[in-house]
């Protein structure tokens, strides 16, 4: 690859030294040589020796001085490959992808078959979703290195990308019949990948071919049943999804999709086919939850009293602490809270009385002295969930009475203050729980948001920080964690306090603003670190997870988290707007060094306006 | 209806640490249990005590403990039972046989006690009966043993494991 200026042989070979100490991370060593070609008078202004010099410093965190060399070196070889391609990567460096992408562009004019400058375009592309631009550089790859077999797949997702399905797969298929195939389950996630592809393109018909053809060298057998049940049932061939289906519910009974696509392919038009059809699968595997929860969203009247009394006893019976978060779905339906509520009541005088569950019962075994704890708890959590906060208060507090070990009563107990909008009685007993079992982090947790909601934000941190990471503040390694929900709660804390500063700082936690590039912090690294996996992906042959991962990113800031982080935000920079502060100087609770000069003119999200 | 539920469900009873996480929910049992309160100095001891402190788990719910140490007056090695309970809800389910069964196992796997002793206020019968099943006796009674309950009077209930004649020191209480 000439250079516009080439250096003599002694100077070349130090060049090329340059070169290696950056790729093997020696940047100490790498300037060294370059000062060495540098101090020849003759060479003082060698375009590509200061660029190399620039993209080293920058390893070395000198950015000013490597922006500083690397211009320079481009200005002196406008010509060199080296020069625009050392651009491209130091603005990459920066995540200012469009100006690198236009780099690697005119690094391209001057060497347009460089596979290490394509392959670097190719990925930015790819990251920036300029599809067509991917499939250019992918087609270029691809006739470069047709051996290679990144070059083919790279090649192949472009197209399928852009939903040219045909041709997608055309390559797919030659691909898999050359030998570069090796090993088996590589090869399988190939065929799945194109099954996937021939899927999107609508062709059912063709993908149940493929799938028959190719079935037994898949090596996940759960996702070829699932895919044939899922084909089998678009292309209303019943009778084989109903096989399907039972095949599936065979393997894993407790699958509730499994129940409803059997449901599908048995073509119901009535609940009590469904009904049936789970009371027969419950008769088949006694101990599978699924059939048995599922049977009370389809029975009515007579029928779901039987059996949710039926369900209600095992669970309380046995002590399972999330069995009315198990059972709320069903509140919607009037008729069934009654008969619930009815049943549970019973439950109570009876274990209160003679410990059964009902009067009938006497002459059997008593029920474990813990059925009457949960029965309680159980009510609690209903007569709560029903907006009675004097009944729910009523029964946690029996609860407590009758056993005051069990943590998960203080947890409710904190959780009905908080629905009633008591947030300074909730965050007190979840404290209290959190003091019965500080190895547990989900109470830890718990306690932590409720002393958020009550604006207590330095206890909140001190709970936090019994199990963050020593020797460092606990905000900071949570933040560091990307534990989003203390970042929007403290936010919000800050915000009702009125320190309007604090508040828009922990939302950019979340939501970064910065310079001239939005992005936010936490979800911005989200959509960073998805550049591990564009060469990841491909060579591991995971495929159908790669664009799995696209698909994700690209809607990545529909979270709820990005949505409450930048509603509170927005709710701070409109009272802002609404309301300036008089002087920033006189708010001593502001943090001055953090709020956007002009704020009060400005929309959330222009760009220049904020500078965290 | 005969909604009976027909497994055979044998409730789980088992013994766990006293460690520094839980031993609130010790200091809140004790609370709910005895009539006495427990000073600080009580709970620091326990946590050093390893296999003589002990919570009961009753389906998975602490619901009762035991606390012991080890007493060396009177020129004898005796274990001391300081205290041992259960919520009301839970009593007779076989909690405290687990519990003292555990102590007993502890002095003959030790095999260098002289006796167990322990505090009973005189009219606890069931607490009496009780022990009474282990092999405990009564071998003395001392007047004025507690200072806010009614009655104040205690028996030391004391099951000998050496044929070796000792007599109790009056020390802590116990129910």
């Amino acid at each position: 690859m000439p250079s516009s200026n080439p250096l003599p042989p002694k100077e070349n070979a130090l060049f090329k030294r340059i070169l290696r100490c950056y790729e093997h991370k020696q940047y100490k060593n790498g300037i060294k040589f370059a000062k060495q070609i540098l101090s020849n008078p003759k060479f003082s202004e060698h375009g590509e020796t200061l660029a190399m010099k620039g993209l080293t410093l920058n390893c070395l965190g000198r950015k000013e001085e490597a922006y500083d060399h690397v211009r320079r070196g481009l200005r002196n070889d406008l010509q060199s490959h080296v020069c625009w391609h050392v651009y491209g990567l130091l603005q990459r460096s920066d995540k200012k992808y469009d100006e690198a992408i236009k780099c690697y562009r005119n690094a391209l004019k001057w060497d347009k078959d460089n596979i290490q400058i394509l392959r670097d375009l190719s990925l930015l592309q790819i990251q920036m979703r300029d599809l067509e631009g991917y499939k250019d550089t992918r087609y270029q790859l691809f006739m470069l290195r047709p051996t290679q077999r990144a070059s083919w797949i790279g090649f192949a997702i472009s197209y399928h990308l852009l939903k040219d399905y045909e041709t997608a797969l055309k390559i797919l298929d030659t691909f898999r019949n050359s030998p570069m195939i090796c090993y088996d389950y590589e090869h399988s996630e190939l065929l799945l990948y194109q099954n996937m592809v021939i899927q999107e393109s609508g062709e059912c018909e063709q993908a149940l071919k493929h799938l028959d053809k190719y079935s037994d060298q898949i090596c996940d057998k759960v996702t070829v049943k699932e895919t044939y049940g899922k084909l089998r049932l678009q292309l209303k061939q019943y009778a084989e999804a109903v096989q399907v289906y039972k095949e599936l519910l065979n393997i894993n009974p407790e699958n509730t999709t499994y129940y409803a696509r059997l449901a599908e392919a048995e073509r119901h038009t009535k609940p009590e086919e469904t009904l049936a059809m789970l009371q027969r699968y419950e008769d088949l595997f006694p101990r599978a939850l699924a059939p048995r929860r599922l049977q009370l969203n389809y029975a009515i009247g007579d029928e779901f009293k039987i059996l949710v009394d039926r369900y209600l006893r095992r669970g309380l019976h046995k002590g399972v602490p999330p069995l009315f978060v198990n059972l709320r779905s069903l509140y919607n339906d009037q008729q069934k809270v009654d008969t619930i509520q009815s049943l549970v009541l019973e439950y109570k005088e009876a274990l209160k009385a003679h410990g059964h569950f009902s009067d009938q019962e006497k002459d059997n075994p008593r029920e474990p002295a813990s059925a009457l704890l949960w029965t309680y708890y159980y009510l609690a959590q209903h007569y709560d969930h029903l907006g009675l906060t004097e009944k729910a208060l009523n029964e946690i507090d029996a609860a407590i009475e009758h056993t005051p070990t069990l943590i998960e009563l203080f947890v409710t107990k904190g959780r009905i203050y908080k629905h009633a909008g008591n947030v300074q009685e909730a965050y007190k007993w979840l404290d209290e729980a959190q003091g019965l079992d500080t190895a547990d982090r989900y109470i830890n947790s718990k306690c932590a948001k409720y002393m958020l909601r009550a604006n207590l934000i330095k206890e909140a941190e001190e709970t936090c920080g019994k199990f963050t990471r020593e020797g460092v503040l606990a905000m900071e390694n949570l933040n560091e964690m990307q534990c989003m929900w203390i970042q929007t709660e403290a936010a919000n804390a800050y915000k009702r306090l009125g320190k309007y500063g604090e508040a828009l700082k922990k939302c950019h936690e979340v939501d970064r603003v910065d310079f001239n590039n939005i992005y936010l912090q936490h979800f911005s690294e989200i959509i960073e670190d998805q550049f591990d996996f564009h060469t990841y992906c491909m060579r591991k042959m995971t495929l159908r997870s790669y664009v799995g991962l696209l698909r994700l990113e690209d809607v990545l800031r529909a979270h709820p988290f990005y949505f409450k982080a930048a509603k509170c935000a927005v709710e701070v920079y409109l009272r802002l707007h609404d309301e300036p502060l008089p002087d920033p100087t006189q708010a001593q609770e502001i943090d001055t060094d953090h709020l956007p000069l002009s704020v009060g003119s400005h929309v959330l999200f222009e760009k220049d306006t904020f500078t965290f | 209806m005969s909604l009976c539920i027909c497994e055979t469900y044998r409730s789980k009873i088992e013994l766990g640490d006293v460690t520094p996480h839980n031993i609130k929910q010790l200091k809140l049992l004790n609370q709910v249990v005895f009539p006495v309160s427990y000073n600080e100095k009580f709970y620091k001891d326990v946590l050093e005590a390893g296999e003589l402190a002990k919570l009961a788990y009753y389906n998975d719910i602490v619901v009762g403990a035991v606390c012991c140490r080890v007493d060396t007056s009177e020129n004898s090695r005796r274990l001391y039972i300081m205290t041992l309970g259960c919520l009301y809800p839970y009593r007779r389910l076989g909690i405290g046989t687990v519990m003292v069964q555990h102590v007993l196992n502890y002095v003959y796997k030790d095999g260098n006690f002289d006796s167990i002793f322990l505090h009973v206020q005189i009219s606890n019968e069931g607490a009496i009966d009780f022990y009474k099943k282990f092999g405990f006796e009564i071998v003395e009674t001392k007047e004025h043993y507690y200072k806010r309950i009614e009655p104040a009077d205690a028996h030391v209930l004391q099951k000998t494991l050496r044929p070796k004649t000792n007599q109790t020191n009056n020390q802590q209480n116990n129910q």
